[in-house]
């Protein structure tokens, strides 16, 4: 310490130097600045329920792919063809044409998906899923009548690629210039199959649940086409049961109650058309097969538009089978009897035996018709 | 064009090429352009430290493994070109490094000096090469080539998806976007760790762990050529070690065995002191790695005890894991562990995502190998894709027809990977009054191994007392025996019972866990009379008790038929911790082999009648 007191100068640095305005408004105000910003921001995010932050988005609805098709009342419902030879181009298009051929059921720019059963990794030979050929033909009629696009798409049980590749389905797709929608998870969306909750006690299986809903999105018309084959809970699975396949989740959980979600697929899609394939019908050891002894060739092709008849008639004519056995046909006719549009074009039928009465189920045998 | 810029390009056709292999391993890729099987695992055959390792546990040289020369040879010739010219691992390195390399000649040249903790590689490969001798191999958890595949199949690739987009292939393969692997971030860190070694040190992992460099350096003393100093241009001012990727002191007496011949020091040297020469002299360099006598012997010691070490825990024998099922075509266990590299090339192909790498469910020795876990995937029944890109036949390559003893190969059977099980006490027919049967459903052989029969299970609340009863309606109290749940007197729902194919009701007159006597089946029920499908044999009095049954199917196993694909336990739908139904290695079909380890393994259980 000195004893003199001399005037310190002001200092660049250090305790003592001089602050200017300009400086302090400016650091002044960026910290400040920094403060209200983060309270605000705080502000803004706080949630003081604490459930805002749980909100699901709204689930999306399928639309109706049948509403655009002019299907006169007195058309039939239900087609029906055999052909010894199962030279399926002609079955498909003799199998249309009572209903009014593919041109009534697509338009020239449509884009059409087709939902073939893919479920297992088998040998269309073994009658577990959908014969390719059948696909094939139904694409090039698609194309024929003008579709902008053809779309084919499954969920299966099994590896989606190999199940593709080893039915033959991925094949004639590429063949026949058919885009194949392989199951990526982005694809699937939880759709409102009902408002409402599911409520067991009046066997309802599905409210809301994920579906793959990217390619159903983009279509313009859906196509079914199903194997008739056995199953070992639901005894058959014919074409409602092939919408499974849209299902994601873990949709396993169904067989708990199968009846009830059978007959649900049924409202899940209203379908532009369904065709059975009956050419090779899985007998038993079903949904898979996996042996030729469990294949009985049965020729046969039903194109229809209501999947209830035609489930009806597949299980009594091709499986050989009691259907008023069968659960979910009933609760299917119950169901579609509910439902406004379908009760307005009287769909949803059990009873095949009343279509034939009026004539709304048509048969045709091609075995003897020449090439 | 110079040297480097040659060295440049041949890198990054070698990395390129080795992420167009690894990325295209999928089973569509394979089955529509069977072409690839050739290439797929080729940066795996033709690492000469896989051939060596194979060729000591197994005496013998598999397949594709006798690519390995195309390695081999020119470094007899030329020195360690692999490590800086081919390897893919060593260029990503190489890459890091360069990213974050050091400003200023002194800290290159400081970091490119020479350490001595360069020798601990010597000991890493001669202890796994000792292990190796005595029937496990090791070098697979650092073997550059073994570590990248690895290391990419469970971490690197399944990074695609988010927030990168996952990457779509033709054919519908996907990369990246939901692969699961157990312990993938394990593997995941450990090489983002490896690769930010370099920054601490140019190459760590190449200049301190590597085996495989380790074994090319012991080789590269035989090469006819490599870098020679002329000491009388060299001015000493050491420019030559900015760029120096081994770390081996061009600069003074060379480091044959460290020199990756990257052609750096010749390219910087401002006065061309240096050159690539034929046959220099001895004298002016260090022929061998300077790894010690004695820690080379205590190397070998560590090496020739680590099979015992890992094996006293019983793993691979008596205490082998009921969770350990291992790819069809795989080896009986102690020959798989002689040849499974752990490059993790099956679980990249697998198209389920079934196979997982293995943690230590098989000891210490199996870390890394492929298990399967039917909870994420389960083997696919025409699938053979696993032993197709495996390089060292411990997965041997199977036909579908030998995969499922069809054609040819019905003599032998299909080869089973285990047996499955179920848990009575998780499934829902069995202890919860549930239908279910997606096992039956979903069980892909034929006949199937998972069959069901028709039981009757008694109600909760299901005994009852009679009221009035005729042959063919029963009347019962309106609160029979209690209340349900809700506290509410027990009244029925009417058609509560009647039931459908999957689930019917009846009534047996003398109720009871096993009840005996006459069972007739419910058609339909009001508020409190059941009205039945048949006659009753014996009309209960009233005051008497009867029980109300549900009857529906139940699973059952032919264990005979069953070939461990897993196919149930993955659709299980009860999925806690563990599946109702599940899969045990009992019965696999490899275990068969005459020297297997434990016999008892592949002893099927006796079917049922």
């Amino acid at each position: 310490m000195t004893e003199t007191h001399q005037q310190v100068p002001p200092a660049e640095t250090g305790p003592g130097r001089q602050l200017s305005r300009r400086e302090f408004l400016l650091r002044g105000g960026t910290t400040v600045a920094a403060a209200t910003a983060t309270a605000g921001l705080a502000v803004w995010l706080h949630d003081d329920i604490g459930t805002a932050g749980l909100a699901q988005p709204r689930p999306a609805t399928i639309k109706n792919y049948f509403a655009a098709v002019d299907y006169p009342e007195s058309a039939p419902r239900v087609s029906i063809v055999r052909d010894a030879r199962d030279r399926v181009d002609g079955m498909v298009g003799a199998a249309l044409a009572p209903l009014g051929g593919i041109e009534r059921f697509v338009r020239k720019g449509d884009c059409v998906l087709i939902k073939p059963n893919v479920g297992f990794e088998r040998d269309p030979r073994l009658g577990a899923t959908t014969h390719p050929e059948v696909v094939r033909s139904v694409i090039r009629l698609c194309r024929r009548a003008g579709a902008r696009r053809v779309l084919v798409t499954d969920n299966p049980i099994e590896q989606a690629a190999a199940c593709f590749a080893r039915t033959g389905i991925r094949a004639v797709a590429d063949q026949e210039g058919a885009r194949v929608v392989l199951p990526v998870e982005r694809y699937f969306q939880p759709v409102a199959v009902r408002p409402t909750p599911p409520d067991p006690a009046r066997n309802e299986a599905l409210g809301t649940w994920p579906i793959l809903w990217a390619p159903l999105e983009q279509a313009d018309k859906v196509i079914g086409i199903a194997p008739i084959k056995d199953h070992n809970l639901c005894s058959a699975s014919m074409l409602m049961k092939n919408w499974y396949g849209l299902l994601g989740g873990r949709r396993n959980q169904f067989h708990q109650a199968i009846h009830d979600v059978i007959s649900d697929l049924g409202l899940l899609v209203s379908p532009t058309l369904v065709i059975a394939d009956g050419l090779r019908v899985l007998i038993r050891n079903g949904p898979t097969g996996g042996s030729l002894n469990d294949v009985r060739p049965a020729h046969t092709l039903v194109a229809a538009v209501d999947q209830v008849a035609c489930d009806a008639w597949c299980y009594e004519n091709l499986l050989q089978r009691d259907p008023t056995r069968l659960r979910y046909l009933e609760l299917a006719h119950r169901k579609f009897g509910l439902d406004a549009y379908s009760q307005s074009r009287r769909f949803g039928r059990h009873d095949w035996r009343e279509y034939e009465r009026t004539g709304l189920l048509v048969e045709q045998d091609l075995s003897n018709r020449l090439a | 064009m110079r040297i480097t810029t040659a060295r440049i390009i041949s890198q990054s056709v070698f990395a390129a090429l080795f992420l167009a292999f690894i990325t295209l391993t999928s089973l569509s890729m394979l089955s529509d352009y069977p072409a690839l099987r050739f290439w797929l695992s080729k940066f795996l055959e033709i690492d000469p430290l896989v051939a060596v390792s194979t060729a000591m546990t197994t005496h013998t040289l598999y397949k594709g493994l006798l690519w390995s020369l195309v390695v081999l040879l020119p470094t007899l010739f030329l020195g360690r070109f692999f490590c800086n010219w081919v390897c893919p691992f060593g260029t990503l390195h190489h890459l890091t490094g360069w990213l974050f390399h050091r400003r200023g000649l002194q800290a290159k040249i400081d970091a490119n000096q020479y350490r001595r903790s360069a020798v601990l590689k010597y000991y890493i490969l001669v202890g796994m090469l000792v292990a190796a001798l005595f029937g496990t191999l090791q070098i697979g958890l650092l073997d550059p080539l073994v570590f990248v595949h690895r290391a990419f199949t469970v971490n690197v690739l399944p990074l695609l998806g988010r927030p990168v987009p996952a990457l779509e292939l033709p054919g519908g393969a996907v990369l990246g976007g939901g692969r699961l692997h157990q312990f993938g971030w394990i593997l995941g860190f450990a090489f983002f760790v490896l690769l930010t070694l370099n920054l601490v040190r140019p190459r760590w992992f190449c200049r301190v762990l590597c085996p495989l460099g380790a074994l090319l350096g012991v080789l590269s003393r035989f090469s006819l050529w490599r870098i020679e100093r002329d000491p009388r241009r060299c001015v000493n001012c050491n420019v030559c070690v900015q760029g120096c990727e081994g770390a081996c002191e061009p600069d003074a007496r060379l480091r044959r065995s460290e020199c990756f011949v990257c052609f750096n020091c010749i390219e910087d040297c401002p006065h061309g002191a240096l050159r690539f020469a034929f046959l220099p002299s001895r004298a002016s360099e260090v022929t061998g790695p300077d790894a010690g006598r004695r820690g080379v012997v205590l190397a070998a010691l560590s090496g020739l005890f680590f099979c015992s070490w890992t094996r006293a825990a019983g793993k691979t024998t008596r205490d082998f894991s009921s969770r350990v099922i291992r790819p069809p075509g795989a080896v009986e266990e102690l020959e798989f562990l002689e040849r499974c590299l752990k490059c993790d090339q099956c679980l990249r192909v697998c198209p389920t995502n079934v196979l997982q790498p293995a943690l230590f469910e098989t000891g210490l020795e199996g870390l890394w190998t492929p298990v399967m876990n039917f909870r994420i995937g389960f083997c696919q029944l025409h699938c053979t894709a696993c032993g197709y890109v495996c390089p060292t036949g411990a997965i041997q390559h199977l036909t579908v027809d030998e995969k499922l003893g069809l054609g040819p190969a019905a003599e032998q059977g299909p080869v089973r990977l285990g047996t499955a099980h179920f848990d009575l006490g998780r499934c829902l027919p069995w202890s919860k009054n549930t239908p279910c049967m997606v096992c039956e459903e979903i069980c892909p052989v034929s006949p199937k191994a998972i069959y069901s029969e028709y039981q009757q299970f008694l109600l909760r609340d299901g005994r009852k007392s009679v009221t009035a009863a005729t042959a063919n309606s029963v009347t019962l109290a309106e609160t029979a025996t209690g209340v349900d749940s809700t506290g509410a007197p027990c009244r029925f729902v009417a058609h509560q019972f009647r039931g459908d194919e999957t689930a019917s009701y009846h009534v047996r007159t003398t109720p009871g866990p096993a009840g005996t006597g006459q069972s007739v089946r419910i058609a339909d029920n009001n508020v409190d009379t059941l009205a039945l499908a048949a006659a009753l044999e014996e009309v209960p009095p009233p005051g008497t008790e009867v029980g109300i049954y549900i009857e529906y199917k139940v699973p059952k196993m032919d264990t005979s038929r069953c070939i461990g694909c897993g196919l149930c336990e993955h659709a299980c739908p009860v999925v806690g911790d563990r599946r109702a139904v599940y899969v045990t290695p009992e019965g696999e079909t490899r275990s068969e082999h005459e020297g297997a380890a434990d016999r008892n393994r592949s002893v099927r259980l006796r079917k049922s009648l």
